[in-house]
């Protein structure tokens, strides 16, 4: 049971597991955050920046976040 | 539309844009109304958007405690703090099903948590991918869910009223603003929660003032001109202001002395390398020694490193040759407030006086 969270990640394609996917917010706007299955990251709609997913773990630390461009898809800010 | 490249730029525009004040704002500002005593006054050059001193290069924390992970599984100074701080989840009679390990000594307190403070969900969060990837590969204790995420603790990514326990060891000392990270746990609390941690405190190998003295004289050879290796390094009365500023109920402070007995300056030396507490000081150029309190975290190429021991040994060894190092480690605990908790009353409230409490123990004085 405990490994569940592990296993998800590998075979079930979730991108985080369920326990964080209650607590976590965006770590600058503290607003919920939108799964995005197809750019395997975290978004934070209100001010347009996505965290990645590296491996199955969430980075949200602000460094790691990438702006949106204005028509939604996902671009390098430096 | 103006495009705006950087990520906190994004914030400045949310602020404005948001009319109705909510309680997650005031996790931005507070940084700015904090002056406790030392090294947290709100003076230095505005980055960003906050007007604290950017102090620490926290990229290269995140580098060099992944290195240090790796390479000293054994540590018995930080273990024996991890085992302190965990031993206190025994004294309270609450159990905590979800707990969050903010990053220091992650891996120790990983190793060393079996089963106390009943604990069911544990969150790991560190700055650095590869410790939290380590972890997760040495994660040998199946019998707690874990969950693994890369976070800063100054901008903390987890919901209002969330977990029941918050633990951080050896982790806090690194943040460029202290009080703010405790606010943001305090809010990430749910209420009747518990914020642990341990924190190296100023009183940090005050024993080896003169190996500061030494390393000054060595750098100032080899490197011609004095760069600061000083970390602000918090007393143990700024921890209480710390803890009562965030908002935290019924705090205690404690504090311990570790003195770790060592062959020879360079051991000093070469473990405070491996311990990962390399110094981050952003301004590494400028002689800013006024500012900072006067405890040695230093990242010392070899040359300089030697250079230090050969004039510590020379100057200052001891009678039997050892070099005792005192590490201090101050112990904070808060509660984020509950209706349960023990609360002053109200003043004018009082329906005995001192007088009374006077004539009924006694006593002339």
């Amino acid at each position: 049971m405990v490994r569940l969270s592990r296993v998800m990640l590998k075979e079930a394609g979730n991108a985080i597991d369920k326990t964080l996917s209650e607590i976590l917010v965006c770590p600058l706007s503290k607003q919920p955050l939108r799964v995005c299955e197809k750019t395997k990251s975290l978004v934070s709609d209100t001010i347009g920046v996505s965290f990645p997913i590296k491996d199955g773990i969430p980075c949200l630390v602000p460094k790691d976040g990438k702006i949106l461009e204005e028509d939604g898809d996902a671009s390098k800010a430096s | 539309m103006r495009r705006i490249d950087s990520v906190y730029g994004r914030v400045e525009i949310l602020k404005r844009v948001l009319e109705k004040p909510t309680k997650q704002s005031h996790a931005f500002s507070a940084s700015r109304s904090f002056s406790t005593e030392g090294a947290y006054g709100g003076g230095g050059e505005s980055q960003q958007n906050s007007s604290r001193v950017k102090i620490f290069d926290r990229d290269l924390k995140r580098r060099d405690r992944a290195a240090w992970l790796s390479r000293n599984k054994n540590d018995t100074f930080v273990d024996a703090v991890a085992e302190n701080l965990l031993d206190r989840l025994e004294d309270c009679k609450k159990s905590f099903p979800s707990a969050l390990c903010l990053g220091g000594s992650l891996g120790a307190v990983q190793r060393l948590l079996r089963a106390r403070g009943g604990i069911e969900k544990l969150i790991m969060m560190d700055t650095s991918h590869d410790m939290i990837k380590s972890c997760r590969d040495a994660q040998d204790d199946n019998s707690i869910e874990t969950s693994y995420l890369v976070g800063d603790e100054e901008f903390l990514p987890i919901k209002e009223s969330s977990v029941d326990l918050i633990i951080s060891s050896l982790g806090l000392h690194w943040t460029n603003d202290l009080p703010g990270s405790m606010i943001q746990c305090k809010l990430a609390l749910k209420p009747d929660g518990l914020f642990l941690a341990a924190i190296l405190g100023g009183e940090t190998l005050k024993f080896v003032l003169e190996l500061r003295i030494a390393c000054t004289l060595a750098h100032m050879e080899r490197e011609g001109g004095i760069s600061p290796r000083l970390s602000p390094l918090a007393q143990v009365r700024d921890a209480g202001n710390l803890l009562t500023r965030a908002g935290f109920s019924l705090p205690g402070v404690d504090v311990d002395e570790y003195v770790v007995k060592y062959k020879s300056a360079l051991d000093l030396i070469e473990h405070l390398r491996a311990m990962g507490e390399t110094n981050a000081l952003l301004q590494r150029n400028k002689a800013k020694f006024s500012i900072f309190l006067s405890r040695i975290f230093s990242i010392l190429n070899r040359e300089t490193a030697l250079a230090t021991a050969a004039i510590y040994d020379s100057m200052f060894a001891t009678e039997d040759g050892t070099i005792p190092a005192t590490f201090q480690v101050i112990y904070m605990t808060g509660w984020k407030e509950h209706s349960s908790h023990p609360q002053a009353k109200r003043r004018g409230s009082a329906t005995v006086s001192f007088t009374d409490i006077h004539k009924q123990f006694g006593g002339q004085s």
